[in-house]
């Protein structure tokens, strides 16, 4: 019977659901972490008999036909790119952006990766770089020397430097923007890589255009509400059970069959 | 001519194909602007006999046919997700999506933008507004949907400029019942039947359509669809067993009377 491999797919979709809200769960404390949600399509319909087919010369119609449809399948687990709540650390390098925009960092490969974490440290030769130690660009160099950094809303680095009364200005932070940033592809360490889908990266000066503001001594919090993640969980977990029942159920008329003749 | 069996055998192969129309609800339990399905059953009265072969007349014997599936289109549950992408739709109304087979027609709300900005679905398939496509624009944010689906963003440097993108489409079926599940959340519209306006529609941003499969009802008619195919099993069982029972004992005669 049909229904056991229909029933099948369901407790697989339902199986995936788990994945991705566990995954949710998980990131829940992750700095500049987005929630993913899966989205569910269903299978091809079998036309047993199809709609609004002629039964009589008279041109009658059916109504209604018969539709049997195969279950359900993945459609994909989009992002959900919204802003996260902004925890203050007061850590000088610890930077939040409100609004559109993603820091650009490059990993070790040369290439280029976006992050929305900012939480950035100093390494030995005094640059920006993430908690990897990978750079952020534009490269900002901090001398040995320099003391209270500051960086502005628009992402203008300064810090004091011995001698001088007035902040000398380090370097200028920018923002990546993309056209569809929620298909942009996760690879880990908090960071995304461009893909087709997602369109080609802008840059721009912070608080500029439309992209965000940068907030220093600032953390963006994960996006994942602990009370949407565990509701979803609950309602995925009764639906893998309700999908066993139909097994089970499918199993018991054969079984019926089968005994007949015994 | 055990007829019995025919009739049992005719529940029982409706049964099962109510079934399967059961599981597809059940799985698709979650997914998203889903219209549960539902088996309709008739009577089927076989032909009378010829009289000449039966002078006493002859009983009229009644199958069980499936007539047809009927989708429920009442509204499902609204799920608040604050995605400014996601919609759902109050009403008896349609998105319209653009596929390459022709326009299809969907409940599904939840919106993504592609690498040209265009609003698709998540086959990545545009959603058409009332002039095809709607695009946004690349510095386009606060994007607001309004309920009777105008598409309006914030663009350029200032927080007041406001900028229109396009308005959703929204269409309505005089008869919802002659339409088609094409799969991938939507539906087909066969020859003749046409989307017309649907002005008393809202579109309410934010939020998605759930599926409107009642779990508690699929699992009621589950149990009732395994019981009452037991039953019919148990009884085929028996006429199986008393015409076993009859050919022992009648044939159980001696051969030298």
């Amino acid at each position: 019977m049909r229904a056991l491999h229909t029933a099948a797919t369901g407790m697989m979709a339902q199986e995936l659901n788990v994945q991705v809200i566990s995954n949710n769960i998980a990131n829940m404390r992750t700095t500049g972490y987005k929630r993913q949600r899966a989205e569910f399509q269903d299978l091809l319909y079998e036309h047993v008999r199809r709609i609004g087919t002629q039964t009589s010369d008279q041109g009658n119609i059916l109504p209604v036909g018969i539709d049997l449809g195969s279950g359900v399948k993945t459609a994909g687990t989009p992002r959900i790119m919204t802003q996260g709540a902004l925890l203050p650390t007061g850590k000088d390098f610890d930077v939040a952006i409100r609004g559109e925009g993603f820091f650009k960092i490059q990993v070790p490969d040369g290439t280029f990766a976006y992050t929305r974490d900012g939480s950035f440290e100093m390494d030995a030769q005094g640059r920006l770089v993430t908690a990897q130690g990978n750079v952020v660009q534009p490269g900002i160099t901090i001398p040995q020397n320099a003391s209270s950094v500051t960086i502005n809303a628009q992402g203008q680095v300064s810090a004091m430097v011995p001698g001088n009364t007035t902040p000398t200005v380090l370097g200028q932070l920018s923002l990546t923007r993309f056209i569809n940033k929620a298909g942009l592809q996760a690879i880990g360490d908090n960071l995304f890589v461009e893909t087709p889908a997602s369109g080609t990266p802008q840059d721009g000066i912070p608080n500029v255009d439309g992209l965000g503001d940068l907030q220093q001594g600032n953390l963006e919090q994960a996006n994942v509400e602990a009370v949407t993640e565990i509701s979803d969980l609950i309602a995925a977990q009764r639906a893998y059970e309700m999908n066993g029942k139909v097994i089970s159920a499918t199993d018991q008329m054969l079984q019926s069959t089968a005994n007949l003749f015994r | 001519m055990p007829i019995s069996e025919l009739v049992g055998l005719s529940l029982q192969v409706a049964l099962s194909r109510q079934l399967e129309v059961v599981s597809n609800n059940v799985a698709n339990l979650n997914t998203t602007g889903f219209k549960s399905d539902h088996a309709l059953f008739e009577e089927f009265l076989s032909p009378e006999a010829r009289q000449e072969l039966f002078p006493a007349g002859d009983a009229r014997v009644s199958f069980v046919n499936d007539r047809g599936v009927w989708h429920d289109f009442s509204q499902g549950p609204t799920q608040s997700t604050g995605n400014p992408l996601d919609v759902a739709i109050d009403g008896d109304a349609y998105l319209v999506v653009q596929t390459p087979n022709g326009d299809r027609y969907t409940r599904n709300g939840a919106l993504q933008t592609n690498a040209t900005g265009q609003l698709v679905n998540t086959e990545g398939m545009p959603v058409l507004g009332e002039n095809g496509p709607i695009t946004l624009q690349p510095g386009d944010r606060n994007i607001v949907i309004s309920p009777d689906g105008r598409v309006s963003v914030n663009e350029g440097a200032s927080v007041k400029t406001e900028g229109f993108r396009g308005k959703l489409r929204l269409v309505r079926f005089a008869q919802p019942q002659a339409l088609q599940k094409d799969g991938t959340s939507n539906f087909l519209a066969p020859d003749g039947v046409t989307p017309g306006a649907a002005p008393g529609a809202r579109i309410q941003q934010g939020a998605i359509e759930k599926s409107n499969v009642n779990g508690v009802l699929e699992m009621t008619r589950l149990i009732e669809i395994t019981r009452t195919y037991t039953q019919v099993s148990t009884i085929l069982q028996q006429q199986s067993d008393l015409r076993r029972s009859a050919i022992q004992q009648l044939s159980d005669v001696p051969a030298s009377a």
